[in-house]
Order: C-alpha cells, then sequence, then structure tokens
C-alpha cells in the first residue's frame, strides 16, 4: 500500500477539527478522538515508513513539497507515538481545561506540525511548519497553571524561528535561489558558519539548551500534565532535528583543532551542551515541583544529545540519536507517572506529598523503570546511548566535556531519586490515605507499554541500532555502527590481541536477571518475615505519632544545595539586565522619535533639510 | 546454551569467590587494626559468623518494597559480580568486561538499597542516603576522569584488556604511569568504600547507621552480603586498573589484600568529614590533579 505524507498531514488536520466539532457537543468524547486520531497517524506512519509505502507527491496542498527521508521518518515515528501514547490520558484531564474542544483540536494540529517539519523537503515550508507547531503549542500551556508561562515560551520561539528563517534565507541565496533542504550541506565560507550559528540557535531554544533554556522549566512546570509530556518527550525533538541538519549535516565548521580533532564550530556546541548537562542538574538538584524537576532533567538530557552530535563520529551521533528514543520514552513515562500521581493527589510538590507507593504501585513502577532509563542505567535504553556517547567523548580525549558528562550522569541519580524517595516512598500521609487510589486501566495502558519499551531498548539496541545505520547512508554520512550478533562494538583497540571493547546489552539483562533470581532464592528459603507498620521505627527513643515529622522530604539535599545556591540566579539576572536594557534603549528611541515635544520635531525636521541639502550638494 | 549456562555458573562462582574472600579479608583486617590498638580483636571469621546469625533469625518487614529492595541491590552486585575477572585469564564473560558495566550495573544495585531504605519510613535512613548518594557524587567525577585517561592511553574499556597492557609492557602499571592519577584514585576508592573520612553516610553515633537502621534479621544479613561483594567489585577494579591486573590467583590475591589493608589502616587513624566537606574536598584537589593528569597524558603524551 502506498499512501502520500499529505494524506496524514490532512487526516491528522481533520481529525483535530472532528475533535473540536465533537468536542463542542461532548468534552470527553472529543478527547477521545484524539486518541484515535494519534493512534492512526502513528501506526499509519511507522507501518508504511517500515514496509517503504511513504511518498512524498502531493495531490492537494500542490504548493508543499515532501520527501521522505530515513532521519525524517525517525523523528516522525518517535513523535507521533509519544502523542499516541499521551493521548491517553486526554479523556482524564479534559475537565480541568476551560477550552476542552480547543485543547483536543490544537493536540492534534501541533501533530500535524511536527509531521510536517519532519518530511518537508522545502526549508521554506519547514518553516511554516515549525511556526504551526508554535503557534497550536503556545495556546496549550495557558490551559495549566500559569498563562505567563506562554509567554516565556512564545519570546523564545520567536527568537529561534526568526534564526531559523534567517539561515533559510542564507541557504537560499547561496544557493542560486533553491529551497531545497540538500542546500544546507552545500553553503560555504561565511555564509557556512552564519547559518551554522543561526540554526544552532533555533536548536538550541527548542531543545532548551543553555543558554536559551529559560522557557523550558517554566512551560514544563505550568502547562497541563499530559502537554508536559508531550513537549518533554516530542516537541522538544524538533530542536534535536534541527540540531543533526546543523551540527551533522552542515559536517564541521571552522578550522581543526589539533589536539583533540575537532572542528571549532563544533567545539563550541559540545561546550554549550556541556553546560547544558550542568546546569540542568545542579537545577534539578535543589527543585521542590517534581514537574519542574523533570523539566531541569529534560534539559540536561538535551545536553547529551548535542554533546553526541558534536563530536562527529559513529559513536557519537549514534549514541545522540539512541538518546533522543530514550529520552523520548523514560520522559514521557515519567511526566505521564507525575501527572497520575497529580490527578488524584492535586500537587506535585514533593514536600507535601509521601507514600503514594502504597496506593498506586503500578505508577511507582513505572517512574521508577523511567528513571532507571534517564539515569543511564541497564538494563534501560538510557545506559546504551550514554555509554555511546561516553565512548566518543573519551575517543576524542576531551577531558572537561568529560567530566561534565560524569557530572550530569550520577547527578541525574540524585535528582531522580528525589521524586522516588520524597513523593513515593517514606511515610504514608494521613490525607492520601483515602483519597488516593491507582490510576485507572487506559491511564496505565500507555504507561506501561513505554516502560516495557524502554526495557526493549535496552535489552535489544539491534533494531533502532539498524535504523540508525539507514539514516547514516541517507544522510550520505560515512558512519556506522557494527553489531556484533547481539553486542554493539565500541571503539576500537589500538592494541594487539585486544578485540574491540563489547557491550553486550541482551547479556547484561540476562545475568542482571540471574542476580536478581539468586537473591530471590536467599530471600525466599529464609524465615518469613513479620510486617509491622511504617510508624513503627527506630526514633532514637523519642514517642513521635504524627506521619510528617518521620518524612524526611524538605529540602532534601540541602547540604549540596548549599555549596552553590549563591550561583543559581546567573543566567536569570543576565536575561533580566538584557531586558532592562530593551527598554531604556526603547524609551531612548521614543524621547527622540515618538514624541510630541515641538523642539524635538523642530530638531528632527532641521536635519532632515540638512541632510536633503548635503545630499543635493554632494 | 550449555556454553552460556556454564558460564553464567561460572559468574556465580566468581561472585561467591568473592564474597568468601572479601568476608576473611574484612575479619583478618579488623585483626589488624585490633592489634594497633594494642586490643585482641575478634576471630578473623567473625564476620561470617555474624551474617550467617543475621541470615538465620526472624525479622521484621516494612512492606513490599523494602523487601523488593533488598532483593534488587543483592541482585544487582550479584550480577556485576559475575563480569568481573579475576585474572588475566580468569573471567567469566570474555571480552563483555566493559569497564562501564562495572560503573553502572553497580548503580542498580545502589538504586535497590536506596529505594528500600527509603521505603521504610525513616528519616534516618532518608537522611543516609541523601549523604550517600551526594558523596558518590563527588568521587566518582574524579575517579572517571582517571579512568578515562586509562581508557584513552590504553585504547579499550575491557578491563582485561587494560591488565594485559599493563602486563604485556605497552605500559608501565597505572599507578607508575599516572602517578597524579592514582592518588587520586585511592582517594576515591576510600570514597567507594566508604572508609573515614568519607564514611558521612553510615555515621552511626550520628544518624544511627543511616541507610540501614532499619534493617535486622535476613534482610540485613544480605545487606551485608552486598556490602562485601561491592567492596571486591570496587577492589578489584582498582587492582585490575592501576596494579596490572593478575596472572596468576595467588597475584590477586596478594595485590588485593595489600590494597585493602593499606586503605583500612590509613582509614583507621582519620576523622570524619561532614558532608558538605566530603563533596568541598573531592572537588578541589582531587579533580584537579585529575585533570592535570589527564592533560599531561593524553595532550603531552608524557605517560612514565
Amino acid at each position: 500500500m502506498e499512501l502520500s505524507i499529505e494524506i496524514f498531514i490532512l487526516a491528522t488536520l481533520a481529525f483535530g477539527l472532528m475533535a473540536y466539532v465533537i468536542g463542542r457537543l461532548h468534552k470527553q468524547l472529543g478527547s477521545i478522538m484524539t486518541i484515535l486520531g494519534s493512534l492512526t497517524i502513528f501506526g499509519g506512519i511507522a507501518y508504511l515508513g517500515f514496509t517503504g509505502g511513504l511518498t512524498g507527491e502531493t495531490a492537494y496542498l500542490t504548493f508543499t513539497q515532501f520527501e521522505i527521508s530515513e532521519f525524517g521518518l525517525f523523528f516522525a515515528i518517535i513523535v507521533s507515538f509519544v502523542f499516541a501514547m499521551v493521548s491517553f490520558f486526554n479523556p482524564f484531564f479534559i475537565k480541568q481545561y476551560k477550552y476542552p474542544a480547543l485543547y483536543s483540536m490544537l493536540f492534534m494540529f501541533s501533530l500535524a506540525g511536527a509531521i510536517g517539519v519532519f518530511f518537508s523537503s522545502n526549508l521554506l515550508y519547514l518553516f511554516f511548519f515549525f511556526e504551526f507547531v508554535v503557534w497550536t503549542s503556545l495556546f496549550l500551556i495557558p490551559m495549566g497553571r500559569s498563562k505567563k508561562a506562554a509567554s516565556w515560551y512564545y519570546g523564545f520561539s520567536a527568537a529561534g524561528s526568526f534564526m531559523l528563517l534567517f539561515a533559510i534565507l542564507m541557504i537560499y541565496n547561496a544557493n542560486n535561489g533553491s529551497f531545497h533542504i540538500s542546500g544546507i550541506g552545500s553553503v560555504t565560507g561565511t555564509t557556512q558558519i552564519i547559518v551554522f550559528i543561526f540554526m544552532s540557535g533555533a536548536a538550541f531554544t527548542k531543545l532548551g539548551a543553555f543558554p536559551l533554556h529559560i522557557w523550558l522549566p517554566k512551560v514544563l512546570t505550568n502547562a497541563p500534565d499530559p502537554v508536559s509530556a508531550v513537549f518533554s518527550g516530542g516537541l522538544e525533538k524538533l530542536g534535536a532535528f534541527v540540531a543533526l541538519l546543523a551540527i551533522v549535516n552542515m559536517g564541521g565548521i571552522g578550522f581543526i583543532i589539533p589536539s583533540i580533532d575537532m572542528y571549532f564550530g563544533q567545539m563550541i556546541i559540545a561546550t554549550l551542551g556541556a553546560l547544558t548537562i550542568v546546569f540542568g542538574t545542579l537545577m534539578a538538584i535543589r527543585q521542590d515541583d517534581a514537574k519542574k524537576l523533570l523539566a531541569y532533567s529534560s534539559m540536561s538530557n538535551g545536553g547529551y544529545i548535542l554533546v553526541g552530535f558534536s563530536m562527529l563520529t559513529s559513536q557519537g551521533v549514534a549514541g545522540g540519536l539512541y538518546h533522543i528514543v530514550a529520552h523520548a520514552i523514560a520522559s514521557t513515562a515519567a511526566f505521564l507517572a507525575i501527572a497520575a500521581v497529580a490527578r488524584v493527589a492535586g500537587t506535585t510538590k514533593m514536600k507535601e506529598l509521601g507514600g503514594i507507593i502504597h496506593k498506586m504501585p503500578v505508577t511507582y513502577m513505572v517512574y521508577l523503570i523511567a528513571i532507571i532509563s534517564m539515569a543511564g542505567i541497564p538494563p534501560m535504553g538510557g545506559f546504551i546511548s550514554k555509554w555511546m556517547i561516553f565512548q566518543a567523548v573519551i575517543d576524542k580525549g576531551m577531558i572537561f566535556i568529560a567530566i561534565a558528562t560524569v557530572f550530569g550522569s550520577i547527578g541525574s541519580f540524585l535528582y531522580v531519586f528525589r521524586p522516588l524517595a520524597a513523593l513515593f516512598l517514606g511515610q504514608e500521609l494521613p490525607q492520601f490515605k483515602k483519597t488516593v487510589k491507582e490510576a485507572p486501566f487506559f491511564m496505565l495502558l500507555p504507561m506501561i507499554i513505554l516502560s516495557l519499551l524502554s526495557v526493549y531498548t535496552g535489552v535489544l539496541p539491534g533494531v533502532i541500532i539498524d535504523f540508525i545505520n539507514k539514516i547514516f547512508v541517507d544522510m550520505q554520512l560515512n558512519y556506522n555502527i557494527v553489531m556484533n550478533g547481539f553486542a554493539i562494538e565500541g571503539y576500537t583497540s589500538g592494541i594487539e590481541g585486544v578485540g574491540p571493547s563489547l557491550l553486550n546489552p541482551l547479556l547484561i539483562a540476562c545475568v542482571f536477571g540471574v542476580g536478581v533470581f539468586v537473591a530471590f532464592l536467599i530471600f525466599i528459603v529464609l524465615k518469613k518475615s513479620k510486617k509491622i507498620d511504617l510508624m513503627d521505627t527506630y526514633t532514637a527513643g523519642n514517642f513521635v505519632y504524627t506521619e510528617e515529622h518521620l518524612h524526611y522530604s524538605v529540602d532534601f539535599y540541602a547540604p549540596l544545595e548549599r555549596l552553590y545556591e549563591k550561583y543559581i540566579h546567573i543566567m536569570k539576572n543576565f536575561y533580566k539586565s538584557l531586558a532592562n536594557k530593551v527598554r531604556e534603549f526603547g524609551a531612548f528611541m521614543k524621547y527622540f522619535f515618538f514624541t510630541n515635544k515641538p523642539e524635538i520635531t523642530v530638531f528632527w525636521i532641521v536635519a532632515l533639510m540638512v541632510f536633503l541639502l548635503w545630499g543635493d550638494v554632494l | 546454551m550449555i556454553e552460556i549456562l556454564m558460564n553464567i555458573g561460572f559468574g556465580l562462582g566468581v561472585a561467591t569467590f568473592g564474597f568468601v574472600l572479601q568476608t576473611a579479608m574484612g575479619g583478618i583486617n579488623r585483626k589488624i587494626a585490633a592489634r594497633l590498638q594494642k586490643r585482641r580483636g575478634p576471630k578473623w571469621y567473625q564476620e561470617f559468623i555474624d551474617i550467617f546469625k543475621l541470615l538465620s533469625k526472624r525479622a521484621t518487614s516494612h512492606g513490599w518494597i523494602f523487601d523488593f529492595g533488598v532483593i534488587m541491590a543483592l541482585g544487582g552486585i550479584i550480577g556485576t559480580a559475575m563480569f568481573m575477572p579475576i585474572t588475566s585469564s580468569i573471567v567469566a564473560f570474555e571480552g563483555y568486561d566493559n569497564f562501564f558495566i562495572f560503573v553502572y550495573l553497580i548503580a542498580v544495585g545502589m538504586l535497590g538499597m536506596a529505594m528500600s531504605a527509603s521505603g521504610s519510613g525513616n528519616p534516618l535512613a532518608s537522611i543516609g542516603v541523601m549523604r550517600a548518594l551526594t558523596t558518590m557524587l563527588a568521587y566518582e567525577v574524579p575517579f572517571m576522569v582517571v579512568v578515562m585517561t586509562i581508557i584513552k592511553l590504553t585504547g579499550t574499556s575491557s578491563l582485561t584488556g587494560i591488565a594485559v597492557a599493563q602486563q604485556t609492557g605497552d605500559f608501565n602499571w597505572f599507578m607508575i604511569a599516572l602517578p597524579l592519577g592514582f592518588i587520586v584514585a585511592v582517594m576515591s576508592l576510600m570514597g567507594m568504600l566508604g572508609k573515614k573520612p568519607f564514611e558521612t553516610y553510615i555515621a552511626p553515633a550520628e544518624i544511627a547507621s543511616g541507610p540501614m537502621v532499619e534493617y535486622g534479621g535476613k534482610q540485613l544479613g544480605m545487606l551485608f552480603i552486598m556490602h562485601e561483594i561491592t567492596i571486591f567489585i570496587e577492589v578489584s577494579l582498582f587492582v585490575h586498573l592501576f596494579l596490572g591486573g593478575a596472572e596468576t590467583i595467588i597475584m590477586f590475591l596478594i595485590k588485593y589484600f595489600i590494597v585493602y589493608a593499606v586503605l583500612n589502616l590509613v582509614s583507621n587513624v582519620l576523622g570524619r568529614f561532614k558532608i558538605d566537606q566530603v563533596v568541598t574536598f573531592f572537588f578541589k584537589w582531587p579533580l584537579f590533579f585529575a585533570v592535570v593528569q589527564a592533560m599531561i597524558a593524553i595532550h603531552l603524551g608524557w605517560v612514565i
């Protein structure tokens, strides 16, 4: 079967309109349309993509041009999958919104825009779809907790879009009036450097990378809970897509730094990526809101993607691409788990929650698997991508980048453990003993699917590695990841008699399974323990009867936070003073140009006369 | 299939070997420390007696996550130990002993223990976990920089590969080849083992043994087994990375004993840091030395 990509885009838009119309009549039915729609789109794109049935011909939207590329397909499958999974949550949250029908429509429209971005072969229409995503997702955000977050998003997105547009026009100019996407690789000289800077800027804003990250935590904290998951798992990946075009597709920028064999442009990206990792990690550690914590973790993981891409080696780029998959799955699952808790508990503040695990064990397991993947621990997907990025960084011998990646990796144990300890574990607070119950089946279903995929990507990476190799061929890159049976070959050895370092995720998972089995045997053959209450604990002789007093959740990492809390506002203050300077400059301009004081007007008339007369004389 | 089962059996043998070795070493070192302080000290097999006594006792449990965490902790550590090479030829899964497995698979065990401790509902346990994770952030960064230098120099991240590179004479033992890095690694190893001055997260007099506070009976026994195997993994990692691994099992035992005994003696004469002192300590000199060592070795190529 063959279908054009425009059919999918039109179908998504049609589903959106239907969701709106039905949603006007019945809120829940409208949101159920988003489930049907996004599942259909995901199923169609994934099935036809793998069987080669997708075409780029246009019959209805004749002004646009589409091409089916492997990397576009890669991103489209991931993003539409994230949308499909999150859409299951819509019916349960739809009552909280002021405009439920509009929500369902915009949800589908932003998916349509994202698919358009990934398949457009004409850069101008890529920009059009890019803006379409911004404008549709923009109105999803204020339906949550705060309207102000939307203006932050708009401000940064506008900056990113302008940078992208400017880069596209430069490419157009350099390629003698062609907007084709292949033109990105063929710009040279100074133009190349400018295009690189602007495209990276656009990628950084979308990905929420340092120093353009301010909007990300605000939006992800304040947006409605399912929308946060969509942003973190799906829409942020638009930034990764642009980054792939800019950093990898354009090739090395500037001169080569000989001792580390890196291009200068890529070196800058790697450094900013490393700063993103460190900054995101340090900020995530000190958050009290679980959603904000995960938002900063998304930012830090975006840094890994940038570091991976900028290495320009097989391991690095493949690691970056694999991290996109692993992080999309894990981060969506984590956000959905928190959303499920927020739905019944009414808050995501960790100091107000505790002991949720006793009522929501499945949600807890989903969150646990998600954070194991996010922290890069086997046997989950995040381990493989982080391992490849580590190998690439060591391969280049870049010490400072290596410090940042290790710091981010160990730091992620710290921050992902925080919600685990404070929100799910600890004392069961009395206010949640009655109100909280496990999420309904249709909320658990997508979370369980995501968890299984986290495990699958961590145990059998073969399918995704094959896909990544196809992307390399498609993009005409000279990279390749060699699979040795079930093992991935890393870094090739320089020593005789020692093979390349292999990583066999299946073996690791099996051995881990054997270990757990042995431990379980030891546990089960020994005497059965007596079950006692949570309040029945060692309190050093004190009598404590309130659960809150035995629940350690406020300022969890206080001793560590104290070491750097002086420095956390640096970027915020920078933007604040920048805004002040812009305002002052505006006041200055207003004083001189837009005033009704007669003397100023007379001054300008005189100045203009002088200018004109002078021009006449010369 | 049979081969894989054989390997798994072999791996379990390695884990058991590690447990027996480290428990005995721990007992011997208690004796050494006692003699330094002019005491008699316990018998060398005292730790075996303690563990088996604990395993035989009836315990209390704070719910399923409390038990599940313990199983996951011990399982993760046994799984990690199964990959550990003992000598260059005695290794259960040849070619798959990638360094990163030891750093990250061990984290599953740590996570399991942290989870179980937090699940007990005791705030002292949560404080202990917080301190343990903070300490981990401190010691791991300088250590990884040094190990990355070694991986870059030898061109392999396989642990036997690194050991063989030192044995065949391509490099001196890395304790000689990278002297600054070696000093850093010793400090990090003390942090890993939770020896004074970095035992802030146990701190018995202050937070009642931290993560361990609620355990007793078989759960505590299993965590003791886990602790012994963890130490086995960390010390053998050090032996393979810096002391040239081992050709024979006797050499391995000797090197292992020296490393553990020296660290034990050093830790016995030191006091305990506060938790923020641990962090600032590791991020000051050890990290600085690690970076200097990496710069010298990778960019200038000066390796002794």
